[in-house]
């Protein structure tokens, strides 16, 4: 057994207390997943307490952006792209925010995924920039620069070479929330399955709050060290809530809900219904567990993919 | 067995373009479908690669609705992330096809899925670029995929460059220091199988029944259509078979399958 670290242990908080704590109206935060392990039990706190004006950063945007956008929390949004991915159908309130600017208009700034990760990881080693996709001419080159950063991209001539190199601006979040499989209490944070830009975000990030599915021992961490992608000494926060992910997938643990995705897109067709949805599946569920009730235990046993609860 | 539809053939056309034993990054939607098809078939040796880091190397159980859905990591040899995917795979030329949905793509290959309309104003907000930026401006043997034949899919230039091609031509990509040798080399939709000539979008081979006047009408704009266009062949029995069957797993899996 490992030694007590009292004092290196990172506060484990109640969803409702970590939103309280590390987010004000007005904020920016970047929400880690990659239509799997999306932060949806935080999004979805964010959507109870009403947070309003807040700056996002999200590469893959999806369902849980689509929902923050109808809520009328986000202000302004850096993104890779925003859609329901199973179908596909489409960001229903996204659409409805950039084309009719209701419930409200919503600044974008887009990149494309690899300059994202470009970018994260000029933030995350204080490089003053990286070199990035060439995408002179396209479209995020011309469009670029309103709001999180003064300017996005530049192209300047290689000192070794001369030839144009396409360069990205750092980024460095205020605040990121990484959904991970597993945290001991010293907050570190493992993912299995792919990791997409989740190293360098949360690296990259000023602070760093961890959602996990489950906590365990500092020993069972250092039975898979290579397993922690966001090691304690970037994280300052943790919270336990399993299924957080939901309905997006968590590696190991559970699958995609394609059935919550078709449901949310129907629903999210008109803002009426989307204003069901958030009633029945936000508000009146009160926390995450009351999710997980709403679920019932037939379908989240469906989705499973670990044959044991864990929760 | 009834005769193949336009969509089905679009599928197995796909499909064929990919040898055994090669490394794929594929995109989202189609794409995955048609490397699915093609592992049932001709190569079952494929290694995909996707932009979240899954390499994807047997068939999956379960047919992914996107690169993210984490069936497509089921038994998974590398799960590594995008830095990996992106930029040392893909831009890195470890990669020798790479498969693109283009729903709107122009003359000169450039795609647009970010917005229709003035960008500011758009009268169509569509979800923007993910990886797809990066597959265009890096993917060796980079073939664009649409299910569409409607004329609005083919502007002579596109509202917006998402994932570019040529951009305006006349080698505008290697001035501006995009890497030499990459960009759209196929498109393949409904009708056939198409190229890019000069920078610029023309039919290679059509679909038997397909005139040269269907090919041609396709474009937003006047497609050269060079004397004696050869037509594909039919698709065989098990082509077909293997088509059908996944694209009923796609419909399981929640896709919106065109009817014809």
């Amino acid at each position: 057994m490992d030694s007590p670290r009292d004092g290196l242990s990172k506060p484990i908080l109640s969803m409702r207390d970590a939103v309280q704590e590390f987010v004000a109206d007005g904020d920016e935060v970047l929400l880690g997943g990659f239509a799997y392990g999306d932060p949806f039990a935080f999004a979805h706190e964010l959507i109870r307490q009403r947070r309003r004006r807040l700056r996002v950063i999200k590469g893959s945007g999806g369902v849980l952006v689509d929902q923050l956008i109808g809520a009328g929390c986000i202000d302004q949004l850096l993104f890779c792209h925003v859609w329901n991915s199973v179908g596909p159908e489409p960001a229903h309130c996204f659409r409805r925010a950039v084309e009719h600017q209701r419930p409200a208009r919503l600044a974008v700034e887009e990149m494309s995924f690899g300059a994202f990760s470009a970018a994260l990881i000029a933030g995350a080693c204080r490089f003053p920039f990286m070199p990035s996709t060439p995408i002179g001419g396209a479209g995020h080159f011309v469009q670029r620069g309103d709001g999180f950063l003064a300017d996005t991209f530049a192209t300047v001539a290689s000192p070794f070479d001369g030839r144009p190199v396409t360069v990205v601006a750092p980024l460095r979040p205020k605040l990121g929330i990484f959904h991970v499989q597993r945290a001991d209490r010293l907050g570190n944070g493992q993912l299995s399955g792919p990791t997409s830009e989740t190293r360098f975000a949360a690296a990259a990030c000023e602070r760093v709050l961890l959602v996990a599915e489950e906590l365990v021992e500092t020993d069972v961490v250092r039975q898979r060290p290579e397993l922690t992608a966001i090691p304690s000494f970037l994280v300052d926060g943790i919270v336990v809530e399993p299924w957080a992910a939901h309905p997006t997938d968590s590696h190991g643990y559970y699958w995609r809900d394609l059935e919550h995705h078709r449901l949310y897109a129907e629903m999210s067709k008109t803002e009426d219904g989307f204003a069901a949805y958030v009633d029945q599946w936000i508000i009146a569920t009160g926390n995450h567990e009351g999710v997980r009730r709403k679920l019932g235990e037939a379908r989240t046993r469906s989705l499973m993919a670990r044959p044991e609860v864990w929760w | 067995m009834s005769p193949a539809t336009p969509f089905e053939r679009m599928l197995i056309t796909g499909a064929r373009l990919l040898p055994d034993g090669a490394v794929a990054f594929v995109g989202f939607h189609w794409p995955m479908l048609i490397a699915r098809i093609a592992r049932r078939l001709a190569a079952p040796n494929l290694i995909v690669v996707y932009e979240d880091g899954i390499v994807e190397d047997r068939l999956t159980p379960l047919l992914p609705t996107s690169p993210s859905d984490l069936a497509a990591a089921v038994g998974s040899p590398c799960c590594a992330g995008s830095l990996e995917s992106l930029f040392m795979w893909l831009a890195g030329g470890r990669v020798e096809w790479t498969l693109l949905e283009a729903p709107i793509v122009d003359r000169r290959g450039n795609v647009n899925t970010t917005a229709i309309g003035d960008y500011q104003h758009p009268t169509v907000r569509l979800p923007g670029s993910g990886g797809g930026t990066e597959l265009a401006s890096f993917g060796r043997g980079l073939v664009l995929i649409s299910a569409s034949t409607a004329r609005r899919s083919y502007p002579e230039q596109v509202d917006y460059v998402t994932s570019p091609g040529y951009l305006a031509g006349a080698g505008e990509r290697e001035r501006l220091g995009y890497m030499p040798g990459r960009g759209p080399q196929l498109l393949v939709n409904p009708l056939g199988l198409f190229e890019f000539a000069d920078e610029e979008l023309r039919p290679r081979a059509l679909h038997p029944g397909v005139t040269d006047g269907d090919g041609r009408a396709t474009g937003g704009w006047p497609m050269a259509v060079g004397e004696g266009v050869p037509r594909l062949p039919e698709p065989t029995e098990e082509e077909l078979a293997v088509a059908r069957a996944e694209i009923g797993n796609a419909r399981d899996r929640y896709y919106r399958v065109p009817s014809s």
